[in-house]
């Protein structure tokens, strides 16, 4: 369907080997570190190539408002802000997620490259202007050397500030056709604050129905220990667990399953470490039990809960 | 969407047990708004924890919430000095950028920004602040995904018991 199609070319685009030619020698970090690479590229380079990827999130909108049938109906009472969820938004998260993810990964594996060497040359170009002010007494052509890479640097940086505008632009929904610094980040602080504000009217609404402060956990446990891994939930679950996320092909929803299924081992271990000490503190008994049952509650959220109402779930096929 | 789940997997995880946390540390509000207020603060300290501390962002929100409780702190303290440890070369406060000609207003939405995004304003850097932005807006979506989620199930599963 149009929307694997779409998101195949979106994800090829992070990575350094597509058109246009002349950048599939730049293999900069290699496949993960695609984005960051993305900002190394000289400027111009750079600002291209998401040029370039920029037909693809408006096709894939239109593709996926064309259709209809892929943009499930707003789900009754979860908006009262309105309609923040847009059909692109799930693409356009998950590139943003990987961007900062991958960032993430590359400092956690000391890695050198894209990340790291962007924010090191921001220090260099600090020092190259910090020490314009020591040259001031040297010869003209001196004078004029420095001023021409003062320029070359503030170039330099207004394409890279350029390129994470539009990327903002991208991610931010209805950005696309606002030209102007000022109105883009009008509506970057627009969305930010609404979604401070649903924030806080979320957790408002958590604590007004529920009497303690850990409030469905213990629902939770309750109703997912029944229902542990229960493969026939699977499928129609998952969808209601999140509806207003686009909902995928056959292909990718059938992935998705199978990578649910393994066990995420590195992902425990950080885990571990956070909640150990605490639970040592509280309550050295049921230690085993609880995070057992705790791994199992997370795991099967992004299941989807399996004490849901078939009716809900039929409105939802 | 993978990594885009694997973030709000991380988060759900954290929340939980941020939440009992506090739960079990302070007595029990009674109080509708310190309820909100627990529940605001575990869930702003479980998003800063999935990030760990590499974006400036998450470190403000954690040393922004420790005022708030006391429990949290050996959490809190962990995450800074994990994240001091891998945050050497990060240069922050660099150098005044430039503001030639009269760009007023976006000069004054920057400051705007940076009063919104948490540790914004120690930030000079625009292109830093731009990533930083950025980055923070794709964990507060992934908040409210997780926290609207719970809020629907909890409704559910009130209404069957």
């Amino acid at each position: 369907m149009d929307l694997t199609g779409a998101f195949g070319a979106r994800s090829a685009a992070v990575g350094p080997c597509r058109e246009p030619p002349g950048l599939e020698s730049l293999h900069l970090g290699g496949g993960d570190g695609g984005f960051t690479a993305l900002l190394e590229l000289p400027p111009t380079q750079a600002v291209e190539l998401l040029h370039f990827t920029d037909p693809s999130p408006s096709s894939s909108q239109a593709a996926a408002a064309g259709i209809g049938l892929d943009v499930s109906p707003p789900p009754p009472p979860l908006h009262a802000y309105g309609a923040l969820t847009f059909p692109s938004n799930a693409a356009l998260m998950e590139r943003a997620a990987r961007f900062s993810v991958m960032a993430n990964e590359q400092q956690q594996n000391g890695n050198v490259s894209g990340e790291t060497t962007t924010t090191s040359s921001v220090p260099s170009n600090s020092d190259r202007v910090k020490t314009e002010p020591g040259e001031t007494d040297s010869s003209q052509l001196e004078n004029n050397r420095c001023g021409k890479r003062k320029e070359l640097d503030k170039k330099a940086r207004r394409e890279k500030i350029n390129a994470r505008m539009k990327l903002l632009q991208e991610l931010v929904p209805g950005c696309d056709k606002i030209q102007g610094t000022a109105l883009v980040l009008d509506e970057i602080i627009n969305h930010v604050q609404s979604l401070q504000r649903q924030v806080e009217m979320l957790s408002m609404r958590l604590a007004a129905v529920n009497p303690r402060v850990d409030f469905n956990l213990d629902t939770l446990l309750a109703s997912e220990n029944g229902s542990l891994m229960d493969g026939s939930f699977n499928g129609t679950a998952m969808q209601l667990a999140w509806p207003h996320q686009v909902t995928e092909t056959e292909q990718s929803f059938h992935h998705r399953q199978l990578q649910l299924q393994q066990p995420p081992q590195p992902q425990q271990w950080p885990y571990d470490g956070l909640i150990q000490p605490a639970w040592g503190r509280e309550d050295d008994q049921g230690h085993g039990n609880e995070h057992n049952s705790l791994m199992a509650v997370s795991e099967n959220l992004m299941v989807g809960s399996a004490s849901l109402h078939p009716n809900q779930v039929k409105m939802e096929l | 969407m993978n990594t885009y789940n694997m973030v709000k997997q991380e988060f759900i995880k954290k929340w939980i047990t941020t939440l009992h946390m506090l739960d079990s540390s302070v007595e029990h509000p009674l109080n509708v708004t310190e309820r909100k207020n627990a529940i605001r603060l575990s869930s702003d300290i479980a998003m800063a924890a999935t990030r760990s501390g590499a974006t400036i962002w998450s470190r403000a929100l954690i040393s922004r919430t420790r005022k708030y409780t006391t429990t949290c702190k050996p959490v809190a303290h962990r995450i800074l000095k994990k994240a001091r440890n891998r945050m050497k070369n990060r240069c922050t406060t660099i150098t005044r950028n430039g503001i030639f000609g009269a760009k007023m207003r976006v000069r004054k939405r920057t400051e705007l920004l940076k009063s919104l995004v948490p540790g914004g304003e120690l930030i000079y850097d625009k292109d830093y602040l731009i990533r930083e932005t950025l980055d923070y807006i794709v964990y507060l979506q992934a908040q409210v995904d997780v926290m609207r989620t719970v809020a629907a199930i909890d409704s559910v599963t009130r209404d069957l018991s």
